[in-house]
């Protein structure tokens, strides 16, 4: 057993080991959740540190046929795109876990259902072929129709509906894009992603293009793309923060990550489909940044500025040249840290004051000098503020759509503006104004929320500063996927 | 011993952080903690002094190697930022001085600042301090020395405004600051320029194409580099602002204005001689300017009346002279002097407030005679030869009505198209203004009123982002979101009930014989 496979099954150990435990231990239950989780992440800091950032190649593969007459087959790799997300997932699952002492009722459930959701979520990053990864996609949204479903806030029932039913809808014509495409590749037998991409220049032009256009709606709808976005704001705003980290900090990611493989694998497609990503890359930014702006609730505005930053992302991968494709996957790590802390820090608050209507607060730097200095930090790295690693990817992701189309990046800064506006605002309201006595026995961050959210923004600070390693650990792979898709 | 250069500058920076840490989520706060917060101060500082001796030693014993590299910082094309140290030369002889120098104001400040409310706060910035400053004269390219350079003017600020609820202290600082700045530009220039000119920002690399510039380019970057230094040295006409920097707690003052910092200027100007040595017109700049320092404030220094001021003012009289002999070409002399210099100026700031003691029976000499009877000159030296209001009247006051100016056409023109600022059209500063605004008609919906701009391009956002809302709600989570549920229950239902139809057995046998029908 390879190292990716122990990663990937840790999770699944400590869920199944959570089955047999009994639910009147509470300190039992949360304390063989955070182990597993913990040592996850040990395994995941073990990958990062033998993987060799130089290589383009798949690395510390895994293979054995599952189902030889379809072809399928257990297939684990990592290559420098996947590699940041799986440690994130891992991270930020950690994370999770970590500020999931609120949760208060039916906890075996609870992470029982966030393990699996870890599970689910590292294999997608870690699946090299087709069959493997839909089964994984799959697996992620049980675990998130139970979490947003029972510990979800007041129309949590409504969101956890809508999300599935989007994701299904999705995933079904990502199902027949697949389909679609092994059907090409019977005699060299498999589903796998590598061979995939050989298989699909025997194809004809159309078939090529509705396969990428069946393949950019599942994935879209993760994304998410513009008009596929309206499972998000509700399901964002109604699940626990915990699963609002993961949410939007790894599965947003999923589809952002399977948009680029399967741009690799299909690049004339790709060609085709570029100026119309591009458009929606550019209206997805202000249209969330517009909508971020006009929310009081604080987690319907982070929710719908997660719109607008993978906006960035999918501009990044609209690009198709090795600049704005850097761009695209340092913003996945980057917004995977930003989204994840402000989603920590509004759940904390929430916590503490059960109102998240934002015009409800004031001068709260006063009694919350540590809560103030971690919001304003995430927040001015969501605005890309140099220093932040919010601004290395998105000056990436703005070189790479300049080299591209020139004078319309314009519309991407409108973006930015848009951003900078709801975040100073933000804030503003938050920290400053006058003293409202009802905000004046509000409790600082306790040593647990500190070190979650020092993580967090540890990395947003510390990767903002010395950006050169993480850009380094996708480059080879970067220009690797470039000589696939440049025409 | 190369590789010890690091821990110089990163022992204190550590101690930084353990009490900046503390502070922040206040596990540090109050007397009982002062032993421990000044134990760290004091031990790291100690250290990083005691290694910045053995490199030295280390350096006369002919055991270093002249560099050491740490890795890359940043990089993209050609262009690359190096983390690495020099071990050689003045470099580590300079932090040694300044390490000792450090831990001895370290220990005097334990006692000096007992009890003080800003105790924690104090050391967290002196022992970034001494980060700072070991960074800046170990650092072996012009970037790290500028990222020490940096943060020694921001811990001088922050030392200035310690007590920053006298509004004084709080003005002198923000004057400091801003002087700094005009430095801190030079500086920045002069590494764009030795990019462009000499395509490096090494000091070692810089030093050693001097020879290869023409005289043109070494004076420039020359040039540049002088002025950063003038102003950290506080050579004319920077100089009033030494003056300014006084308000900060004494130990601080030794520290920065009597030894160590304020010889960062001259110690830049001596780590790139060769690079002097190329332009003679800024080994002229040096010179004359050195020399002027020296004099005004010599003359100043005369009619000060209180002991922190005058010990400052002869400070200003020392770096000037070190600035005259580095013009003159006597490199030595100037980093001797430099040496001494420290170590003198530093004891007689930290004696500075037992001077009552020391004055006492040994009264002090008068004032030449010469000099005594010219009343012109005194008046000249009491108004500090009106350098400080010059100043005023020549930058600050026109760049004042500048941008008054700019703040009409801001108001009238700019704010009329883009909008004004929210805060700008809702302030709200008082309690007693929000209670107002509370009872007052604002009975409407609120979401309608939150999201509002001004100007044009507010207005413009305002309404974009109502249409965009009302397109979202009404297709985006209303459309298909919560329609489609309630469709697809519907047609669940009518499945149902077709289902339902389907297995009565009237039904069932009507297919089987269908069935057979067309199958045989």
């Amino acid at each position: 057993m390879g190292i990716l496979s122990i990663l990937l099954w840790t999770p699944a150990v400590g869920a199944l080991l959570l089955a047999i435990t009994s639910g009147q231990h509470a300190a039992s239950i949360r304390w063989i959740a955070h182990t597993f989780s913990l040592l996850t992440l040990a395994i995941a800091c073990r990958l990062l540190f033998q993987f060799d950032a130089n290589q383009s190649q798949l690395q510390f593969s895994e293979f054995f046929i599952l189902n030889p007459d379809v072809g399928s087959a257990y297939s684990l790799g990592v290559d420098g795109v996947s590699m940041p997300m799986v440690f994130m997932a891992a991270l930020l699952s950690f994370c999770a876990l970590l500020i999931s002492h609120t949760i208060k009722n039916g906890i075996k459930g609870y992470y029982f259902c966030l393990l699996l959701l870890e599970f689910g979520m590292l294999g997608v990053f870690l699946a090299q072929d087709w069959a493997l990864f839909y089964v994984f996609w799959e697996v992620t949204l049980i675990p998130l129709f139970f979490l947003i479903g029972h510990w979800g806030g007041s129309r949590r029932h409504a969101a956890s509906l809508n999300f599935v039913l989007y994701t299904m809808g999705g995933s079904i014509f990502m199902l027949i894009s697949l389909l679609a495409i092994s059907q090409y590749d019977l005699e060299s037998g498999g589903s796998l992603m590598a061979s995939l991409s050989q298989s699909t220049y025997s194809m004809s032009r159309t078939e090529q293009l509705l396969i990428l256009l069946g393949l950019i709606i599942g994935f879209g709808v993760k994304m998410p793309i513009f008009p596929l976005h309206g499972w998000l704001p509700l399901a964002h705003v109604e699940a626990p923060s915990p699963v609002s980290i993961l949410l939007s900090g790894i599965l947003l990611k999923m589809g952002a990550y399977g948009l680029l493989r399967a741009i690799a694998m299909l690049p004339q497609a790709a060609q085709f489909f570029q100026p119309a990503l591009v458009i929606l890359a550019l209206i997805a930014m202000i249209y969330g940044g517009l909508l971020a702006w006009r929310q009081t609730d604080l987690k319907a505005m982070v929710a719908y500025s997660s719109i607008s930053h993978m906006g960035i992302v999918l501009l990044g991968i609209a690009s198709l040249n090795e600049t704005g494709m850097t761009g695209a996957v340092l913003q996945m790590t980057a917004h995977g840290f930003i989204a994840a802390a402000m989603f920590l820090l509004v759940g904390l608050l929430y916590e503490r004051t059960h109102t998240r209507n934002i015009q409800d607060y004031s001068s709260l730097v006063q009694v919350t000098p540590r809560f103030a200095l971690f919001t304003t930090l995430t927040l001015f790295a969501a605005m890309g503020l140099p220093g932040t690693v919010g601004f290395v990817a998105e000056l990436h992701a703005l070189a790479g759509g300049f080299q591209q189309w020139g004078g319309w990046m314009a519309l991407f800064s409108l973006g930015i503006l848009l951003s900078a506006s709801y975040a100073i605002r933000t804030v503003g309201l938050l920290f400053t104004g006058p003293v409202k006595a009802k905000m004046q026995h509000v409790a600082d961050l306790t040593g647990p929320e500190m070190l979650t959210a020092g993580i967090l923004v540890g990395g947003i600070v510390i990767l903002g500063v010395m950006p050169q390693p993480l850009i380094a650990l996708s480059e080879a792979t970067i220009t690797h996927l470039y000589t696939l898709v440049s025409p | 011993m190369d590789a010890l250069v690091i821990l110089i500058p990163l022992l204190p920076l550590g101690a930084a952080l353990m009490l900046g840490l503390g502070i922040l989520f206040d596990w540090w706060s109050g007397e009982e903690k002062e032993s421990l917060t000044s134990g760290i101060a004091l031990w790291t500082v100690t250290m990083s002094a005691l290694l910045a001796l053995t490199l030295f030693g280390a350096d006369l014993a002919g055991k270093n190697r002249g560099s050491f590299n740490l890795g890359t910082w940043l990089q993209s094309d050609t262009f690359e930022i190096p983390v690495n140290f020099v071990t050689q030369g003045i470099g580590p002889r300079v932090a040694a001085l300044f390490g000792i120098m450090l831990a001895i104001v370290v220990r005097f400040s334990i006692n000096y600042m007992h009890r003080e409310a800003g105790f924690h706060r104090f050391f967290f910035v002196l022992t970034l301090f001494s980060a700072a400053i070991q960074w800046l004269v170990l650092s072996g390219n012009a970037v790290g020395t500028f990222a020490g350079w940096e943060v020694a003017g921001l811990c001088s600020y922050l030392l200035i405004a310690y007590a920053y609820d006298r509004p004084a202290a709080a003005v002198n600082a923000t004057r400091v600051f801003v002087t700094n700045r005009i430095g801190d530009a030079a500086f920045i220039i002069g590494i764009g320029l030795s990019y462009a000119y000499a395509e490096s920002i090494d000091w070692m690399k810089l030093n050693t194409l001097a020879a290869q510039l023409s005289p043109g380019e070494a004076t420039g970057i020359a040039f540049c580099f002088a002025v950063a230094a003038f102003v950290k040295s506080a050579q004319l006409p920077f100089t009033p602002w030494l003056l300014r920097a006084l308000e900060g707690p004494t130990p601080s003052s030794a520290a920065f204005y009597g030894s160590v910092m304020v010889h960062a200027g001259v110690f830049l100007v001596c780590l790139l001689e060769p690079l002097f040595e190329m332009s003679a017109f800024a080994m002229g700049m040096l010179a004359v300017v050195g020399l002027a320092t020296a004099i005004y404030a010599y003359l100043l220094g005369l009619t000060q009346t209180d002991v922190k001021t005058s010990l400052i003012a002869a400070t200003s009289v020392q770096t000037g002279l070190m600035f005259f002999e580095c013009g003159l070409g006597l490199w030595q002399l100037a980093s001797w002097h430099l040496c001494a210099h420290v170590v003198v100026r530093g004891y007689q700031l930290l004696a500075a407030p037992s001077l009552m003691h020391n004055v006492l029976g040994n009264p002090v000499k008068p004032v030449n005679s010469v000099l005594a009877r010219s009343y012109r000159l005194y008046t000249v030296s009491l108004q500090r030869f009106w350098l400080d209001s010059a100043i005023d009247y020549l930058f600050v006051r026109p760049i004042g009505r500048l941008s008054h100016d700019l703040r009409y056409f801001d108001d009238y023109i700019i704010d009329r198209i883009l909008g004004s600022p929210a805060p700008a059209m809702r302030a709200i500063s008082s309690l007693a203004q929000y209670e107002e605004q509370k009872i007052g008609a604002r009975l409407n919906n609120e979401s309608d009123l939150f999201a509002q701009g001004s100007g044009l391009a507010g207005k413009l956002a305002e309404w974009i982002s109502a249409l965009i809302h009302a397109f979202e709600d009404r297709f985006m989570l209303r459309g298909y979101g919560k329609n489609a549920t309630i469709l697809g229950r519907r047609i669940g239902r009518s499945a149902n009930r077709f289902e339902a139809y389907i297995l009565r057995p009237r039904y069932l046998v009507l297919f089987i014989f269908i069935t057979l029908l067309v199958a045989f």
